[in-house]
């Protein structure tokens, strides 16, 4: 009798509860795509406070639904909004501004140095970028040095970013946690290399013969937890299923803009409304409806 | 067809500076840029290099059908146009000859000046521009005591270490925008570029709705060079928050043209975006 190889997959709740308060979270997708709603629903519906997160390099506004929710304490995004929608977030505005959270200037590829250096065990990597910025005057963790093989130019050391959790979106994962993404797959990768466990919330979860069919698409191997949810990046989109929900995203941009008004009273009847009281993730759905969300369908080959 | 936005005179006098051999980067919040390269791919270069977005999509609409401008630059239907689609990490890294084939001529002006670009245009946003070409994403206020938290800076500091020219557009020309010294720094200016020996060569162009500024050779500064059509000089003085000054002759930007317009809102701008 042989051993069974384990399988990853969790309910919703099950994954969303390793999240604990303090916790370093990174959380993938980039922009209005590929974002894991459902779990940061999931998470600020626990309660969770004091997280530091960990975004993307061009984060959009799923990272603002946390910081208005009260999840964050500390924030490493070069960029939180939602372009020509919400140039800057109000909830990250708004807790910057007050200081109720801190936030770890830097940039993309400040970013991706620091994960870098965490996913290859380095006590720094170096780069260029940002010399001559005020970034290293607000950010103290970054060490500006003199080349020392040319000797005359400045470079800064970006420490290590690790994450204890990286939440990614993925189109399809087997279930022993082989995620594959079915689009673009922007800083991923990166984030899921330098997290010491990594959570993929797939659209669909698909036998194990569907990634063997194809293992070049499989972008992160061996992920430490899958859930199912279809659906579950509304209102942004899901490469190789639905576009975003602008409306929806307009409507929380008005949510959250009169929370940084003062009028809590909007921003907390769109949490209870979308976050609080739908009593599961198809509850949730249930609360955009079949007509809005079926007409997001967008496939590359059907749509193009 | 005389009357034309802002944002569409800004889109072609873009797409005018775009040569065929150009390895173009165009990043967030930048639909003026998506519509200005495709411009430039369907009318004079159809063999520029567009990295559009995040998802560092290779993208060439010479003979494709442009259906809607991009409204976020990673969107989805992005990929509609794309040849290949990189890892976001990817867009800092070189990828071949900036410039194409001039690259390799034996006299080629590229070669001197520096070897590595990884892209020879890029445009940049900013809340704030000072007259070093300077601008900020970073916010308003002083370290540690911020006003105005702005977006955060994005790429537009890493882009120094290897694009050729970056253009600086503001959405408007005032006096909040258009500073004598930024608050903070994203994006660094020809001076600082220089002094840190980038390989980038910083600003080339600030460019409002209203005026280019270009920038002097010696001292590095600002200076107005173009107009806006039915925009004066003392317009500009009088709006903008350091002293202007001027290049030896201050033109008027040539206004859109029939040929222009007439690709730009039935081919590329259907939906009219950069009318609103």
């Amino acid at each position: 009798m042989s051993k069974k190889r384990k399988e990853v997959v969790a309910s919703i709740e099950d994954a969303a509860s390793k999240i604990k308060d303090g916790m370093t979270v990174a959380i993938g997708g980039f922009g209005a795509d590929n974002h894991p709603m459902t779990l940061i629903r999931e998470i600020i519906r626990n309660g969770r406070k004091n997280l530091t997160v960990i975004a993307s390099a061009t984060a959009g506004l799923e990272i603002d639904l946390l910081i208005g929710a009260g999840c964050v304490k500390k924030l490493v995004a070069p960029y939180v909004g939602q372009e020509m929608y919400c140039p800057i977030g109000h909830n990250y505005r708004k807790y910057a501004e007050s200081g109720q959270i801190e936030v770890w200037e830097c940039s993309e590829y400040i970013l991706y140095a620091g994960l870098f250096a965490a996913a290859a065990g380095q006590e720094f990597f170096a780069w260029r970028g940002g010399v001559g910025t005020s970034i290293p005057q607000l950010n103290p963790d970054l060490v500006e040095f003199t080349d020392p093989i040319g000797k005359t130019k400045k470079i800064i050391a970006v420490p290590p970013l690790r994450a204890d959790w990286a939440i990614i979106h993925v189109g399809w994962s087997d279930p022993y946690g082989n995620g594959q993404h079915l689009g673009a797959r922007f800083g991923d990768r990166w984030l899921a290399r330098a997290a010491d466990r990594i959570m993929l919330q797939a659209e669909r979860i698909v036998p194990n013969s569907v990634t063997r069919k194809n293992p070049f698409m499989t972008t992160i191997a061996y992920a430490d937890c899958v859930v199912e949810a279809p659906y579950g990046g509304h209102p942004y989109a899901a490469h190789g299923f639905y576009k975003e929900d602008v409306e929806f995203i307009q409507d929380y941009v008005r949510s959250s803009e009169a929370n940084r008004k003062g009028d809590a009273k909007t921003w907390n009847a769109y949490l209870d409304r979308h976050v609080f009281s739908p009593k599961d993730h198809y509850a949730y759905l249930e609360t955009v409806g079949i007509r809005k969300l079926l007409g997001l369908y967008t496939h590359p080959i059907v749509s193009w | 067809m005389s009357d034309y936005s802002w944002k569409e005179m800004m889109a072609v006098l873009f797409s005018r500076e775009i040569k065929d051999n150009d390895k173009v980067t165009s990043g967030a919040h930048t639909e003026i840029f998506f519509a200005a390269t495709m411009l430039a791919q369907k009318t004079h270069a159809p063999n520029m290099k567009l990295q559009l977005g995040g998802s560092v999509t290779l993208c060439n609409v010479t003979d494709i059908e442009v259906n809607e401008l991009p409204k976020t630059s990673t969107g989805y239907e992005l990929l509609r146009y794309a040849e290949s689609v990189h890892d976001h990490p990817d867009t800092y890294l070189f990828y071949g000859a900036p410039g194409g084939k001039r690259y390799y001529e034996e006299d080629s002006d590229l070669r001197e000046v520096n070897h590595f670009w990884f892209a020879d245009k890029f445009f940049v946003g900013g809340i704030q521009a000072d007259k070093w070409g300077n601008a900020n994403m970073i916010g308003l206020g002083k370290p540690g005591k911020m006003t105005f938290r702005g977006p955060g800076t994005i790429g537009i500091n890493d882009i120094a270490i290897g694009v050729r020219d970056t253009y600086v557009f503001l959405t408007a020309h005032d006096k909040r925008r258009l500073v004598e010294q930024v608050d903070f720094i994203s994006h660094p200016g020809k001076k600082v570029c220089r002094e840190n020996e980038y390989y980038g060569d910083g600003p080339k162009w600030i460019v409002t709705p209203k005026c280019i500024f270009d920038f002097d050779p010696e001292t590095l500064e600002a200076r107005l060079a173009m107009l806006f059509p039915g925009v004066t000089v003392d317009d500009i003085r009088a709006n903008t928050g350091f002293e202007v000054k001027t290049a030896k002759k201050v033109e008027t930007i040539e206004p859109p043209t029939r040929a222009e317009l007439e690709v730009l809102r039935n081919e590329v701008d259907r939906t009219g975006l950069l009318r609103h």
